[in-house]
């Protein structure tokens, strides 16, 4: 006669393990679009900063030759790095005044990246004013022109820029609205913010040379002038970039 | 106290025995293209299949119904020895009885079948041929060239070795007729027959096509597998019906037990 016990018993175990498996496979079911969707919105983050960089604040290594600063830089030709894409950009993040940027935001789409062609100097050249300067004017008219300029209040419209651009990027997070309110700040000569915008956006677009810079600036003018030369010379080591290097040497010889 | 479960379970006793043939549509075909062959003129037929596809059941059905309408003979059991084989044909053929100490000759043999051409053809159904040797199979073949004697042979087809390419078969065979696993559809039809014939039409009905599926799925239509597992079956409701009577509905065809028969068999694993 069979063992029906002992087969009762395997078969209980098998029913066991199907149901382990039926609820492992839906769960797996179940879980899957979430999972393809994380996936998704990752790979598209990562393709947006392509190349792994260095965060912002980072304890790096600095070689003498990269903090000195060059007297032959000058005759130095700049090096040909791939440094010409973020200066591209750079052109777009240029103006340092806010409203000037309000207005182009509302012409230019979001993705859309213009570069704004700046006009050599050579091209265009002023004459030398041959009329009379407006303190020469002063004097021949005995009038103090100082007291009738009129009065155009810088810190209201940039207070109102901000609170717009901070809430744009509360809407978008999109690095660019963190970079111009960093920018923004330090106008304002805010540079606790500055330098906490800026962080924002290098860590939304590592890339970003604006946000290194005017990070590293923040903090030279929150004293803190060891730190920002570090910080610019591990960015130096990485992009070779000239204006980082500019940058060094200005707060090298402390002309900032 | 004796359990109904008992009998039924003892249909799937697998046997070769012509009452439990079940004629299938395919079965039928590969049985009339067989029978068809055997009026034609050909030296030796060959039947393979894989083992539990039918063939000895086949073998033992032809000789069955054509024993009384001409000379045909049966040998279920592969004689593997020379001389027991030469003796077995010789005897089959003469109707005499070959004394112990006495042997027959192969070319006296051969002489014999010759002196009859024309005027006899014997048939003889050879089941398990892959268990002959060579040597044997050679003799074999030089009698069916003399026409008298045909020969309708057996042999098992492996996953591994096509018997069709061994060297002695490739010029030898004439009629090649292959036996494959049941459909789903024909497993049911055998199931069915088999219970109905014994009068369990009741149990027949309460298998239900899921349960044939599941059969067919771990069986893969082999005959003998499905015996197997059908006998396991109706061994664990012999167990319930006579101790846990309440453990079964006899209007139901239990997936539990069909499970366990399977974890049993191997055919899934707890």
């Amino acid at each position: 006669m069979i063992n029906t016990k002992e087969l009762e018993k395997r078969w209980y175990k098998y029913k066991a393990k199907m149901f382990t498996l039926f609820f492992l496979i839906l769960g797996i079911v179940i879980m899957l679009p979430y999972l393809i969707y994380y996936i998704y919105t990752h790979t598209n983050h990562s393709e947006k900063s392509p190349s792994s960089q260095t965060p912002l604040v980072q304890p790096a290594t600095v070689s003498k030759e990269d903090l000195k600063p060059s007297v032959n830089s000058k005759s130095d030709k700049p090096r040909q790095e791939p440094t010409l894409a973020p200066r591209h950009e750079e052109v777009v993040l240029a103006p340092t005044i806010p409203i000037v940027d309000m207005e182009e935001e509302r012409v230019t789409p979001r993705h859309t990246k213009k570069h704004r062609v700046v006009p050599k100097k050579h091209l265009v050249k002023a004459k030398k004013a041959t009329a009379l300067s407006a303190e020469e004017l002063r004097v021949i008219q005995g009038k103090d022109l100082n007291k009738e300029k009129p009065k155009i209040n810088f810190k209201r419209s940039s207070a109102n820029y901000i609170e717009v651009m901070t809430k744009k990027f509360k809407q978008n997070e999109n690095p660019r609205e963190a970079l111009l309110l960093a920018k923004a700040y330090y106008q304002e000569k805010h540079y606790l913010k500055a330098e906490k915008w800026s962080l924002i956006a290098n860590d939304l677009d590592k890339n970003s040379e604006e946000s290194w810079l005017i990070f590293a600036k923040s903090k030279v003018k929150l004293g803190k002038r060891r730190e920002a030369l570090k910080i610019l010379a591990s960015y130096y080591t990485k992009s070779k970039s000239s204006r980082a290097k500019e940058l060094i040497e200005k707060i090298k010889s402390r002309s900032l | 106290m004796k359990s109904k479960y008992k009998e039924i379970k003892n249909i799937f006793i697998d046997t070769v025995d012509s009452e439990s043939y079940v004629e299938l549509d395919s079965m039928k075909y590969n049985y009339e293209l067989l029978a068809e062959s055997l009026d034609k003129p050909l030296k030796m037929i060959l039947l393979f299949g894989r083992p539990g596809t039918g063939k000895s059941m086949t073998l033992n059905k032809l000789y069955v119904n054509l024993k009384n309408k001409r000379e045909i003979h049966y040998f279920d059991a592969p004689i593997l020895s020379e001389k027991e084989f030469l003796k077995s044909i010789y005897e089959a053929m003469s109707g005499q009885n070959i004394p112990q100490n006495m042997r027959v000759n192969f070319d006296g043999l051969l002489k014999y079948c010759q002196k009859m051409k024309g005027q006899r053809e014997v048939v003889f159904l050879l089941d398990e041929c892959q268990l002959y040797s060579e040597a044997l199979m050679e003799k074999i073949r030089l009698l069916s060239d003399t026409r008298v004697v045909k020969f309708v042979i057996t042999l098992h087809k492996t996953e591994n070795e096509d018997v069709i390419a061994k060297e002695h078969f490739k010029t030898r065979i004439w009629e090649v007729i292959e036996l494959s696993n049941a459909s789903e559809e024909d497993l049911a039809v055998f199931i069915q027959k088999k219970l109905i014939q014994k009068g369990f039409v009741e149990v027949s009905n309460s298998i239900s096509k899921r349960d044939i599926k599941f059969i067919h799925t771990h069986t893969k239509g082999n005959f003998r597998e499905t015996n197997k597992l059908l006998y396991t079956i109706f061994n664990i409701y012999e167990y319930y019906d006579l101790h846990q009577p309440e453990k079964i509905d006899q209007n139901r065809f239990s997936k539990k037990i069909l499970e366990m028969a399977a974890i049993k068999l191997g055919y899934i694993h707890d």
